[in-house]
């Protein structure tokens, strides 16, 4: 495992129970700085429960999240959000009714008091910055265009746009190329490799090319533990992983 | 966008404007009461606009606020009123009446017209307040916490019944001396005090106007939109929706107080349901998502209300009227008044053309209609 001088995130022995089932199985999951890492695993192996618990979104029954050598299980969501960790969900959420440059605004939440705010109109945002962010996402045409209507890989973008205008020190990214066509997918994993050093990233996916895209180290879960961790060719080579992908037809099509 | 702003402003500015100089043009003190009452209804449908049109809370007993600010103001009134049938240190009526022999604790402070204005306002808001931390703070929303509003309503109006040596009960406080400040009276029946309701109302509409196009007033749409996505961007939710619950309960309770000066008295069913519900109706039919139009939605539907109920031909049948426009309005314009405003604006391209053409051909793909979104 990585020594604990740069680490950022560290889950030691986790486990959620969902009314008796075992989602989460005393799980040890350490991700350094800086870092990309890849969650990967078949469907129902705690993928996404692990960034639930890490994000506040879902409780832990036992063991310790720490985040900066800090626990942040015990905190409030919007607390956890606050100490750096941004999170982009499966179904991409962003704020339909608003303007794409107005989801941009809501994501930078440096200040996030109601009183601050009240006394901040659009004038006083960073329109330079935001318009930056849109270009990252090529959604510079779209600035003023209701997020209702973007196309669905407009709307992941989006919603990565808006995690990088939040600007956390750990971005938790779920199945980010959901529904993107291939050339969607590749500007997707271009934009990866950009964020990557400035950025901690933890990306479950599915898409194996996607994965071997982007990943350093790939991290392997099934049945609620950690499997196998290693390059995306040790993993694929592990007898273990093999072993738990042989229901679905192999690691290259989970 | 700040050409947008800047139209928005001009139009509520006209609006404000158009209804500051009502009293030049009518000269009748009944009707100047009549339309004060219609735009303190206003003020109640921007209050409910704040919350619902923007963040989502539906409040089926926003005259629970409205009626504590009425409540306020009528204690004060009632004590500068000279008794008729006094007991000692010149109780009010209704309490010698209930043998009270001493003016009770929570009276006392409403000698002083400062801390009763100042309750007026901060009664209701610590209210809403209160109310607020327990529901979202517990993630209650949505139907749940319309019941919740609903049924605080009925407690509060059940309270002030019951305890009618304090409250004077089902018949209220009736009674009042006139309003008093910086050597003025206002008169129930009389322009100036169809002033102060109007220089109310539109103290209100901008300052209600700011905090939406702040960007307090942006995360309450998104919260509005997707709660959970913005508390993941480190927003304190319930909080947020704590403000704007009791910053509408402020603004009820403001209009609460200007309408014991209007009826001159205050009475158990200002915090009803029926107003309550009207409240709600009077929103969705104007708009609940623009201030002017929920504000404009409440002066029509009384006004057109109170004309048919003087109508002859419709003495019978004009709740039925109501009725059925009401269901016509929520069937075929779901964004209300203000709303099909909008949409027959964009259907004019060419009359924005005049303003901004270049605007207009520089972004092709969607380009914002100009009075659209004015509102």
């Amino acid at each position: 495992m990585t020594p604990a001088r740069d680490q950022l995130l560290a889950l030691k022995q986790v486990t959620v129970a969902f009314s008796g089932f075992i989602a989460v199985d005393r799980l040890d999951f350490e991700v350094a700085s800086g870092e990309l890492r890849c969650l990967i695993g078949p469907n129902g192996a705690g993928k996404s429960t692990t960034l639930d618990l890490i994000c506040g979104k879902s409780r832990i029954t036992s063991g310790e999240i720490a985040f900066r050598g800090a626990p942040i299980h015990v905190l409030k969501e919007f607390r956890i959000a606050r100490t750096g960790i941004g999170r982009k969900f499966q179904v991409p959420s962003v704020f339909r009714e608003l303007t794409v440059r107005e989801n941009l605004e809501i994501g930078c939440s440096r200040d996030p008091g109601v009183w601050r705010n009240l006394f901040r109109f659009t004038g006083g945002v960073d329109t330079e910055r935001l318009e930056r962010l849109a270009v990252l996402v090529g959604l510079e045409d779209h600035l003023e265009t209701q997020a209702a209507q973007l196309s669905h890989g407009q709307t992941q973008w989006l919603e990565i746009a808006l995690i990088l205008a939040q600007d956390p020190a750990l971005i938790l990214m779920d199945e980010p190329t959901a529904g993107m066509t291939a050339q969607e997918t590749n500007m997707t994993a271009e934009l990866f490799n950009r964020l990557r050093g400035k950025h901690t990233l933890v990306v479950v996916e599915h898409d194996m090319g996607f994965v071997r895209d982007i990943a350093e180290t790939i991290s392997v879960m099934h049945q609620g533990k950690l499997l196998a961790q290693g390059t995306a060719d040790e993993v694929s080579q592990d007898a273990k992983v093999r072993e738990a992908y042989l229901g679905s037809g192999g690691i290259g099509h989970a | 966008m700040s050409g947008k702003v800047s139209r928005q402003i001009l139009l509520y500015g006209v609006v404000c404007l158009a209804i500051l100089i009502v009293p030049v043009l009518v000269d009748d003190a009944f009707l100047l009461n009549k339309y004060a009452r219609y735009l303190i209804f206003g003020m109640l449908a921007i209050a409910l606009s704040l919350s619902w049109g923007y963040a989502g809370i539906l409040n089926l007993g926003q005259a629970t606020t409205f009626g504590l600010g009425s409540y306020c103001m009528a204690m004060f009134l009632k004590l500068k009123t000279v008794p008729i049938h006094t007991g000692s240190d010149g109780l009010p009526d209704f309490m010698v009446w209930n043998n009270v022999t001493e003016l009770p604790w929570i009276w006392v402070p409403f000698h002083s017209m400062p801390i009763a204005l100042l309750a007026g306002i901060l009664v209701p808001a610590l209210f809403a307040a209160l109310l607020g931390w327990f529901m979202f703070g517990g993630r209650i929303a949505g139907v749940y916490a319309a019941i919740i509003t609903l049924a605080a309503m009925v407690v509060v109006n059940l309270i002030i019944i019951d305890q009618q040596s304090y409250t004077g009960g089902f018949n209220g406080i009736t009674d009042l001396a006139r309003f008093e400040i910086f050597g003025l009276t206002f008169d129930a029946y009389s322009a100036s005090t169809y002033y102060l309701v109007a220089i109310c109302l539109t103290v209100t509409l901008f300052l209600a106007l700011a905090v939406s196009r702040s960007k307090t007033g942006l995360i309450l749409q998104a919260v509005r939109d997707q709660e959970e996505r913005v508390r993941f961007f480190g927003y304190d939710v319930a909080l947020y929706k704590t403000f704007v619950f009791a910053l509408s309960a402020a603004i009820a309770g403001l209009a609460g107080m200007l309408y014991t000066i209007i009826m001159e008295f205050a009475s158990p069913t200002f915090l009803g349901v029926p107003l309550s519900l009207s409240i709600v109706i009077w929103v969705a039919v104007g708009g609940r998502q623009s201030l002017l139009g929920a504000m404009l939605g409440a002066v029509l539907v009384t006004g057109v209300q109170g004309a048919l109920s003087e109508t002859e031909a419709f003495l019978e049948t004009w709740t039925l009227v109501m009725g059925g426009l009401f269901v016509l309005i929520v069937l075929f314009m779901p964004k209300g008044l203000a709303g099909a405003f909008e949409a027959l604006v964009r259907r004019f391209p060419k009359a924005e053309r005049k303003g901004g053409a270049r605007h207009a051909t520089e972004q092709t793909s969607k380009s914002q209609p100009h009075l659209g979104g004015a509102l």
